[in-house]
């Protein structure tokens, strides 16, 4: 319950806050790769640290994660075969041997057939969702935007403390 | 005047602090939980690998000094529930650091202490016995599916009775053979038929007949009348050939017809030993005996080392190509780990050296101490460039197994020797007798080399104890097999497989065969002469309706086919007779251009 309150208040939050559409986009593209691909993995941290470092919506990471989980779920079978095929393609074969065999690479799972597949699934998605998104966030907020912000609820769950958390990486 | 846009920001430095603070848990926790995280992927992996369950009572990472110490290791057996492969109190492993960050663990020494083989256990440790999933799955129902090849003949003694199952004439292979015979005879008659019509041979032959009418009354001026005679005999020679082409095929398939009724004889025999089979006989060959007896326990062994040596071969393959393995299980999809070795480089895994202590007969009052070593275990035996070998010695034991993945075709070989095991008792099949084999000498030799096996078990024991249930007194045969037995107090056991590993023959043989045999044959001889004349009769009368008519049928076929080919022979040939020779007597030695 405390999470959905807390995506809600994200969402919103995001939504109406000073940052730029492109900003907001661009934090659920990044987000998106945490919910697509297993989270567990080297290249979530970096994912992670540049959502925390990069000044954009931090708010719109954690929804594109929520949002993007149960795709992940769905789409497993998908990215094992891209991953299956990539990883043993015979023209491809001199690459992954020598990033095998090259320190740090082989802790991010590459070799993985279900991680490569959503890597590269999440790399290739990224650009059209980062302009749907764009495109959503401002449709958004020249139209629905100023009823909901005036909206009673909308100052309610705004008000709650743990908005303040969030403020704090606001972009 | 118009404000300048403010400058965007790309970093948000002031979360740089919190996430140094979420670095520092992260390192805090790590320094907390490196050994359970180790021990709980240790166990994990291992019980992956080896379809067993592999636990850990107690694990310490010292990652700066590069030592691993391992306490209160146990694998349970992949293939009993209560029981354990091994036992080890302590395993320390010095473990090179930096190949770790290229996931590679390389082992440079391992010092196992306190080794214990076989110990029971509380809870079913079998994995891929019960799920059958992963590598270690796949193998177990391979090797599953080797050891059900083999056919175990069954004695059947308790009751002394034959009995005779229901023979169901659709399991018979003669009369569908017969079926066959008889389309195939059919569809021949057919086909000749159709040859001899296309002959045509009428027109020929009255062309002849008028033309050597006509050279009757010739005189050897006549060229005309000479002519036709010659242009008669040729048509005659070229219907002689159209007749000689059919003959060939009319012989050709009348062996094929020929070898179908020799089929149907083969066919026959097979349903008699079909049918046999469905009395479950018994046999008084002394080898068949053998097999009866011992064979469902001397497979064991067998399948259990060729589990390891084929999980071996899945681990340790041949050659640098990419492998795929069961990726790591977590919420989401496994996936497949695919591994790129690559020359001159590390291995994924390599154990140096091992040097193995251990207990047998660790219940008594004098637990004896072995020695063993194990050296260049490896994920890719290429890269390592020298087989793995394991050896272990001391008084009653000695064991040493070599799987070299080196080359191409893996060869993997392995032999012990182990004195003073006590095996458990076990059931003898087909007879309600109990066989205690007590302190045995037990010997293991296995080699297997591409996909062909050799393979001996052997077990020689001198104080062995028979114990019978009550179902056997009840009846004269077990009575007299107690008494052939029950006075043996040696077993001289062995069992042997050799052959292409897919279909491999397999014979056992022990001094009980023989003996047992005789018994066996004095006993029941006329009894098992009798179910098998009853059982050839019972054949007979099922098959006999179909193919009798079908032998019938093509002994026709084939003696109708030959006739007329002869005949439209003999006419050509009797016509082509007569007018050479009146042909020579009109021109009357003359030879006309």
């Amino acid at each position: 319950m405390f999470a959905i309150i807390k995506l809600i208040q994200s969402l919103f939050g995001a939504l109406h806050s000073e940052g730029t559409p492109g900003q907001l986009a661009a934090g659920i593209v990044l987000g998106s790769f945490l919910g697509l691909t297993p989270l567990l993995n080297l290249h979530n941290a970096v994912i992670f640290a540049a959502l925390v470092l990069l000044n954009i919506s931090f708010a719109g990471g954690m929804l594109g994660w929520a949002v993007f989980i149960p795709f992940g779920f769905l789409l497993d079978p998908l990215f094992d075969w891209i991953g299956h095929s990539l990883l043993l393609a015979p023209g491809l074969r001199g690459l992954w041997t020598s990033l095998y065999n090259m320190p740090i690479m082989p802790l991010t799972n590459f070799n993985n057939t279900v991680v490569l597949g959503s890597v590269v699934f999440a790399l290739l998605f990224a650009v059209p969702l980062f302009f749907a998104a764009r495109y959503g966030v401002v449709r958004y907020r020249a139209t629905l935007g100023e009823r909901v912000r005036q909206s009673r609820w909308y100052r309610a769950v705004m008000a709650s403390k743990v908005y303040n958390v969030y403020k704090m990486f606001r972009p | 005047m118009s404000s300048p846009a403010p400058r965007l920001k790309v970093f948000r430095w002031r979360a740089v602090g919190p996430l140094l603070v979420l670095l520092v848990i992260a390192v805090i926790l790590w320094i907390l939980f490196a050994d359970t995280i180790a021990r709980h992927e240790s166990q994990q992996v291992g019980t992956q690998v080896l379809g067993a369950k592999v636990e850990i009572q107690d694990m310490h990472v010292d990652l700066p000094h590069g030592k691993v110490t391992l306490r209160g290791l146990t694998i349970a057996s992949p293939h009993e529930a209560l029981r354990n492969l091994l036992q080890a109190d302590e395993l320390a492993a010095d473990i090179d650091v930096v190949p770790l960050t290229e996931k590679k663990l390389i082992i440079n020494r391992i010092a196992a202490t306190g080794l214990r083989f076989g110990t029971p256990r509380a809870t079913d440790g079998r994995v891929a016995a019960k799920s059958g999933e992963g590598i270690a799955g796949r193998v177990m129902a391979e090797t599953r599916e080797w050891a059900s090849q083999f056919q175990i003949p069954v004695l059947q003694l308790a009751t002394g009775k034959l009995s005779i199952d229901s023979l169901d004439p659709r399991r018979l292979s003669a009369i569908p053979a017969a079926q066959a015979l008889g389309a195939r005879a059919d569809s021949s008659r057919k086909a000749w038929q159709a040859g001899f019509d296309s002959l045509n041979l009428g027109p020929t032959l009255d062309s002849a007949k008028a033309a050597l009418d006509r050279l009757q009354h010739a005189s050897a001026t006549d060229l005309a009348t000479l002519n036709d005679a010659r242009q008669a005999i040729d048509r005659l020679k070229r219907a002689r050939d159209r007749v000689t082409a059919l003959d060939r095929g009319v012989t050709q398939g009348v062996a094929g017809l020929k070898s179908g009724l020799a089929e149907l004889d083969s066919a026959r025999q097979r349903d008699y030993a079909f049918a046999r089979s469905l009395l479950k006989l018994p046999s008084f060959d002394a080898p068949q005996i053998g097999a009866a007896l011992f064979a469902p326990g001397a497979i064991k062994p067998f399948e259990r080392v060729l589990y390891y040596a084929q999980l071996a071969r899945r681990y340790m393959p041949p050659g640098l190509l990419p492998r795929a393995a069961t990726g790591p299980k977590r919420a989401r999809r496994a996936g497949e780990d695919i591994r790129f070795p690559k020359e001159r480089d590390l291995p994924a895994f390599l154990l140096r050296s091992a040097e193995l202590s251990f207990l047998l007969h660790p219940n008594s009052a004098q637990p004896q101490r072995y020695g063993g070593q194990l050296s260049g275990l490896t994920s890719d035996p290429a890269l390592y460039g020298r087989p793995t070998q394991l050896s272990a010695s001391g008084p009653q034991l000695a064991a040493g197994a070599m799987l070299n993945h080196v080359r191409e075709i893996p060869v993997d070989t392995a032999g012990a020797t182990v004195g003073g095991i006590t095996l458990p008792p076990f059931t003898v099949p087909g007879l309600p007798l109990r066989l205690d084999p007590g302190a045995a000498t037990t010997t293991l030799g296995f080699t297997l080399n591409g996909d062909t096996i050799h393979a001996r078990f052997a077990v020689r024991s001198t104080n062995v104890q028979w114990a019978r249930d009550s179902g056997l007194t009840r009846t004269t045969i077990g009575e007299l097999i107690w008494r052939t037995v029950s006075g043996i107090k040696d077993l001289d056991l062995e069992a042997r497989i050799s052959g292409e590993l897919h279909h491999p023959d397999l014979a056992v043989r022990s001094n009980l065969d023989q003996a047992i045999a005789t018994r066996l044959r004095a006993v029941l001889g006329e009894q098992v002469a009798a179910a098998e004349k009853q059982v050839r009769a019972r054949v007979d009368s099922l098959v006999n309706d179909k193919v009798g008519p079908v032998r019938a049928r093509v002994n026709e076929v084939q003696t109708q086919a030959q006739a007329q080919v002869a005949q439209q022979r003999a006419k050509v040939d009797e016509l082509q007779k007569q007018l050479e020779q009146r042909l020579r007597q009109v021109l009357g030695g003359v030879r006309l251009p």
